[in-house]
């Protein structure tokens, strides 16, 4: 350190100037403003930090500037979210959101601890039990109103039924409830295991009727039909969808599979809908309506029954456009357009569970199983559907499915398609604009993160440049201390004094 | 409504003795299966064309039911129309899964529909258990001889090598199709009526009458311990 670098010709500079700022004893550089290379990334980086947390805090500050002016403009209206609140509105259709739905059975597993101990009801009958306590089914506080009101009501209703067999009406009510209990305790069981045990129940329970009580088979189907009502009500939040399955996953793909095939049309399902004439689309929307309903319900036969009344409003669209009764050939294929058009929610989980819990002869034979059997295969269908099956080349499938290309938009089927994409239209447009706003807006961002980039470059260059002017002049015009060679001009001394006026006076008037 | 107080009571048994007309009802499931074409739906209109409390109007006949009154039973038969469509193919087990009968149709004049039944009775023997299901090859729109090309012979060869029973028919005039669903009946009943919980019992009511749940138990709490 004691050694003396050289000196630049001219330029005086103290060897205090080259050291690094900090004192460390190191030699610094302008670049660095003067530090040496170790202090100046302490340096750099004690100020990035400082960056990083100031925008934390000012981000912070933002947010509880939200949301006190959010708390101000609802303040009446925010209730500790912990009650169940009657004056919420319910969701109507929850089928609607299956995501929501999804989300919600989440919070049922972790709200599943909270205990509500509640009073359904008082039957009015003393054979039925005073109070019913909570079956190993605890809603989740969101859907409890209405969930509660659901069983209560099924409840009543069961127990209003059994209420006329008198002794076997108890017996079946006690069997019923045991089986309950016995079922909530059985939480780890797989699907096939729980469907198993149910399946068992009604068969002993139907066989029990039968040979104990003497019971014609008619009047046992009436009973197993409440039965199953019963039960699965009260048993559908636990084994509709359950965690041990893959079911979630499936109607996840599933969904995802009728969301990319979006753009399957009329003629290449060859459907026989012409939906010009509107009693056939009001059929076409009365049939997704049905299939989207399914997942509202409970009881397995409800389903079901949602089914028959959609495929009954396809036959009717297909009658009136054929002006003949439909066959099987057609059926199919609409059903497969209704299925595409509609996404019905949780359509996996929901044919699942009706094959898990519904009397199996009611899926195998009978019209509600022959409409519930075309769902199936329609669902089948829609996961192996190809290229070939719609009557298209390889390529176009391709092409469609990634979006790249559209079959409404080949012109080609113009007269066909008309009445099908006009709905969608204006959502694709406002989808469209949508994007096209997205994309302006990264645009303009991306500009803005370059301007601030170079700006941050030209700041950190800045003193450099600085810095290099006044080298530069330093270097130009070298301080150079000059001999005292003029004779300093002396003030007092009074040489042009003469010339000048006599100062004025001042004079008393 | 008032015919069928009685039945309610006791069990088919029991009925047997006590009626004068001992008849139960058993349920039967019969799938039609063939190239989109053959006549499937025209052939099970004609099995349904005599029942008079058909189903609603409005349905189309892809489902169906007809009853066949065998001399000490009656079936009840449910007609599950299929799509005969090549793309449905791989779907298509679900149809007849559970079914008492499997009716395999052809169109005589049609050689290409003769060669796809093949390939339908190749994948039913996959699932067929014996006994449990009744398989027949049926020949349709014998009336169009001129243009026949598939022959009797073949027809009848093909189902004496394969185990099936064969009938030709015309779902047009209408020729054979009552004998064909008759001999269907009697070879359900026969095969698989014999076994244990083969058909099941069809109840006419399957829905609650509120008004009358009173007596639903009435007797059986009588006989009851």
């Amino acid at each position: 350190m004691s050694q003396r670098t050289e000196r630049r010709g001219g330029i005086h500079v103290d060897q205090s100037d080259l050291l690094c700022k900090k004192g460390c004893g190191y030699y610094g550089n302008a670049a660095w403003q003067g530090l040496c290379s170790k202090c100046w990334r302490e340096e750099y980086q004690r100020v990035r930090q400082k960056q990083i947390q100031d925008d934390w805090a000012l981000a912070e500050k933002l947010q509880r500037e939200e949301e006190a002016a959010y708390a101000s403009s609802h303040g009446p209206q925010t209730q500790p979210p912990s009650q169940s609140t009657p004056p919420h509105p319910q969701p109507g259709h929850a089928s609607l959101g299956p995501f929501s739905k999804f989300e919600e059975k989440k919070t049922n597993e972790k709200t599943r601890k909270v205990t509500t101990v509640k009073k359904f009801f008082s039957p009015s009958s003393r054979s039925a039990p005073k109070k019913e306590t909570q079956e190993g089914k605890t809603p989740s506080p969101s859907v409890s109103r209405r969930a509660s009101f659901d069983t209560d009501q099924v409840s009543k209703d069961f127990v209003d039924f059994l209420k006329n067999l008198q002794k076997p009406g108890r017996e079946i009510h006690k069997q019923c409830r045991a089986f309950i209990g016995n079922m909530s305790s059985k939480k780890d069981l797989s699907a096939d295991e729980l469907s198993e045990c149910v399946q068992d129940f009604y068969q002993n329970l139907a066989d029990r009727l039968m040979g104990h009580f003497k019971c014609s088979s008619e009047s046992v189907e009436q009973v197993m039909d409440q039965v199953e009502k019963y039960i699965m009500t009260r048993l559908y939040k636990s084994v509709f969808c359950p965690e041990t399955t893959d079911d979630e996953k499936k109607d996840l793909a599933t969904q995802n599979r009728i969301r990319a095939l979006h753009w399957v049309t009329i003629e290449m399902l060859c459907v026989s809908f012409d939906e010009e004439i509107p009693e056939v689309s009001e059929n076409v929307v009365k049939a997704i309506t049905d299939v989207i309903e399914m997942d509202s319900k409970r009881v397995p036969r409800d389903k079901l029954s949602c089914i028959t009344r959609c495929s009954k409003h396809i036959f009717s669209a297909i009658r009136i456009t054929k002006k003949e009764p439909a066959s099987a050939d057609d059926f199919l294929p609409a059903l497969i357009y209704i299925v595409l058009k509609a996404n019905p929610p949780r359509l996996q989980s929901n044919i699942q569970y009706i094959t898990r819990f519904c009397n199996p002869s009611r899926l195998m034979t009978g019209e509600d199983g022959y409409y519930f059997t075309n769902l199936c295969c329609a669902a089948a269908f829609i996961e192996k559907l190809d290229a070939q099956s719609l009557n298209l080349s390889p390529e176009e499938f391709e092409r469609y499915m990634s979006g790249q290309a559209s079959p409404r938009c080949s012109g080609s089927e113009e007269d066909w398609s008309s009445p099908a994409p006009a709905p969608t239209n204006p959502v694709l447009a406002q989808l469209n604009q949508n994007l096209e706003v997205l994309s302006g807006l990264s645009g303009r961002q991306e500009a803005l993160m370059e301007a601030a980039h170079s700006l941050q470059a030209d700041l950190l260059s800045w003193p450099e440049s600085v810095q290099h002017e006044v080298h530069d002049i330093l270097k130009k015009y070298p301080l150079e201390v000059l001999p005292r060679s003029a004779p300093a001009i002396d003030d007092n001394n009074d040489v042009d004094n003469d010339n000048l006026p006599p100062p004025l006076t001042p004079q008393v008037v | 409504m008032g015919e069928k107080l009685p039945q309610v009571q006791g069990d088919p048994q029991l009925r047997r003795d006590t009626l004068s007309r001992p008849v139960r009802t058993l349920r039967a499931k019969m799938v039609l299966l063939g190239s989109s074409g053959v006549g499937k739906s025209s052939l099970a209109l004609r099995f349904c064309k005599d029942e008079f409390r058909n189903t609603s109007p409005t349905v189309g006949c892809a489902y169906l039911t007809q009853v066949m009154h065998l001399s000490d039973v009656t079936l009840r038969f449910e007609i599950w129309d299929t799509a005969g469509e090549e793309k449905y193919h791989s779907v298509t087990p679900l149809y007849y899964r559970g079914a008492h009968a499997a009716l395999l149709v052809y169109d005589v004049s049609k050689r290409d529909t003769f060669i796809r039944a093949q390939v339908w009775l190749r994948e039913l023997e996959k699932q067929y258990v014996a006994g449990s299901t009744v398989l027949w090859l049926v020949g349709n729109k014998g009336d169009l001889a001129q243009h026949r090309q598939v022959s009797v012979q073949e027809g009848q060869s093909l189902a004496n090598d394969r185990g099936l029973l064969f009938t030709e028919t015309s779902a047009l005039s209408g020729d054979q199709v009552d004998k064909l669903l008759l001999a269907v009946a009697h070879r359900v009943y026969e095969c698989v009526g014999a076994q244990q919980g083969g058909l099941s019992e069809w109840q006419e009511t399957p829905h609650v009458d509120l008004r009358r749940r009173n007596h639903l138990f009435a007797s059986c709490c009588k006989v009851g311990p």
